[in-house]
């Protein structure tokens, strides 16, 4: 009996795990199309594509949360304005990064193949594989709830992860501004102006 | 052979002696009081990275003028040619991936493999169609560099080859002994055609790069540290590969907050 009693308690356990990831990937779904839908509308203008992907992007990912673990150890000796500068600065960063990578999928296929349910760090994780002519790439988007809304807290391409990356590529850049968030910002903006007149043309 | 075997056991001592001083230095550790995240390898061993950083430029350069321009024109070709090319230079390198298999004791891969191999070898026409996927033989990548980590040596240093690009000791090492240990690299020196094996090599490296344009551009124009960012994702990649990381679970997962959004 009592065995009878764990295995029904498992059942229920991993269909109510599969549900959460099940409710994040049709979400995931819905924002995806609108960046996608973005790209294929010929009649917008590249100025107001982007402005509708950035607002996508900034409205479903954690950027505040991302940008912060991104700034490693020059957070806490920022001030408050130079923070909450870099946080803006940062969103259209990570904007202009995704709409980047995704412009170049947005002729393609894809597919939201499964999800998982990391029940220990309550963390969706959903697989998206892109389909070309020659093969497929497999993109796992995490994603975390938190106040009955869903963040996309990560992006991982061929296991690399967008966020473990930039923070890694900001240190490299934060120690030659010994640290400073303050510096840092301007290469920020520099590096922000580039890349969305990239984007552009 | 002689000679083959010295250098091998020059190349292991080097590493193994590397290995200690290089493993600690691989764990600089942040720490994790001022962000909810779980402890993170932030830096990677890069001693020679002013000498890296110019490599690195070459290769950029080298990438901008005939690697990406060459993977561009081969994305043009009908994609059953592309398949078939990719297809051709994969088949080649299954008895190694084989061989590695068996090395870090996957006795059902190398399994897999050499039916790959056999299957795709004759039913496939040289190994042009990958036949083996259908019958649900799948191809997996193993290397010495995969093989070494798996035996406990640790990545040594970073390091940007020439034309080659990112690595680092430890699949430095295993890149060498891949091309020593080639059975098509042998074949192809007795027979005196030993100019296959440079062409081979090209034409691996436009397949591959052709599969990752849109990816390279995206981080090329958008990273504030372009150089940082290749070495990330090369360490982030390699680590994936060598704990056979599928379902990307066993990534290390930043734990971002989102109280504040």
């Amino acid at each position: 009996m009592h065995f009878f009693r764990i295995l029904i308690f498992l059942f229920t356990f991993s269909i109510s795990l599969n549900l959460f990831a099940n409710e994040a990937k049709d979400w995931l779904k819905t924002e995806i199309d609108k960046i996608i839908y973005a790209y294929q509308n010929n009649n917008l203008p590249s100025e107001n594509r982007f402005l509708m992907i950035e607002q996508t992007i900034n409205n479903n990912f954690a950027g505040s949360g991302i940008a912060k673990f991104v700034a490693g150890k020059s957070w806490n000796g920022a001030s408050k304005d130079t923070k909450k500068e870099y946080i803006k600065l940062f969103k259209r960063h990570l904007a202009l990064n995704i709409a980047s990578m995704m412009q170049g999928y947005s002729n393609q296929n894809y597919e939201l193949t499964n999800s998982n349910y990391d029940e220990k760090n309550k963390v969706s994780l959903i697989n998206m594989e892109i389909y070309s002519d020659t093969g497929s790439i497999q993109v796992t988007w995490r994603v975390k709830k938190s106040k009955d809304r869903y963040f996309v807290i990560d992006l991982l391409v061929a296991d690399i992860s967008l966020v473990v990356t930039k923070r890694s590529e900001f240190n490299s850049m934060l120690k030659t501004v010994d640290y400073s968030l303050d510096k840092f910002n301007e290469k920020l903006i520099a590096q922000n102006d580039l890349s969305y007149s990239k984007l552009l043309n | 052979m002689n000679k083959f075997k010295q250098l091998l056991a020059f190349l292991i001592i080097i590493l193994f002696s590397t290995n200690l001083y290089a493993g600690a230095s691989d764990e600089v550790n942040t720490s994790s009081d001022d962000f909810e995240t779980s402890v993170f390898e932030d830096e990677i061993y890069d001693p020679l990275e002013g000498i890296n950083r110019a490599v690195f430029g070459f290769n950029n350069v080298a990438d901008k003028i005939i690697l990406e321009p060459a993977a561009k024109g081969y994305k043009k070709l009908p994609s059953p040619i592309q398949s078939g090319i990719g297809n051709f230079i994969n088949n080649l390198k299954l008895p190694l991936v084989a061989f590695n298999q068996l090395l870090q004791g996957q006795g059902k891969n190398a399994a897999e493999s050499t039916g790959r191999f056999i299957v795709n070898s004759t039913v496939g026409i040289f190994g042009l169609i990958d036949v083996a996927d259908d019958f649900g033989l799948e191809q997996k990548e193993e290397d010495f560099g995969q093989t070494l980590a798996t035996w406990g040596v640790g990545d040594g240093f970073y390091v940007v080859l020439p034309l080659f690009g990112p690595s680092n000791l430890r699949d430095t090492t295993g890149m060498v002994m891949t091309m020593m240990t080639d059975p098509v690299n042998s074949y192809v020196t007795r027979e005196g055609e030993s100019w296959i094996i440079p062409f081979k090599t090209a034409a691996n490296a436009v397949d591959q790069r052709s599969k990752i344009i849109d990816e390279v551009n995206a981080l090329r124009d958008n990273s504030v540290d372009y150089y940082a960012a290749v070495r990330s994702s090369y360490y982030q990649n390699r680590k994936a590969a060598i704990m056979n990381t599928d379902d990307d679970v066993l990534t290390p997962l930043p734990l971002i907050s989102i109280e504040f959004e």
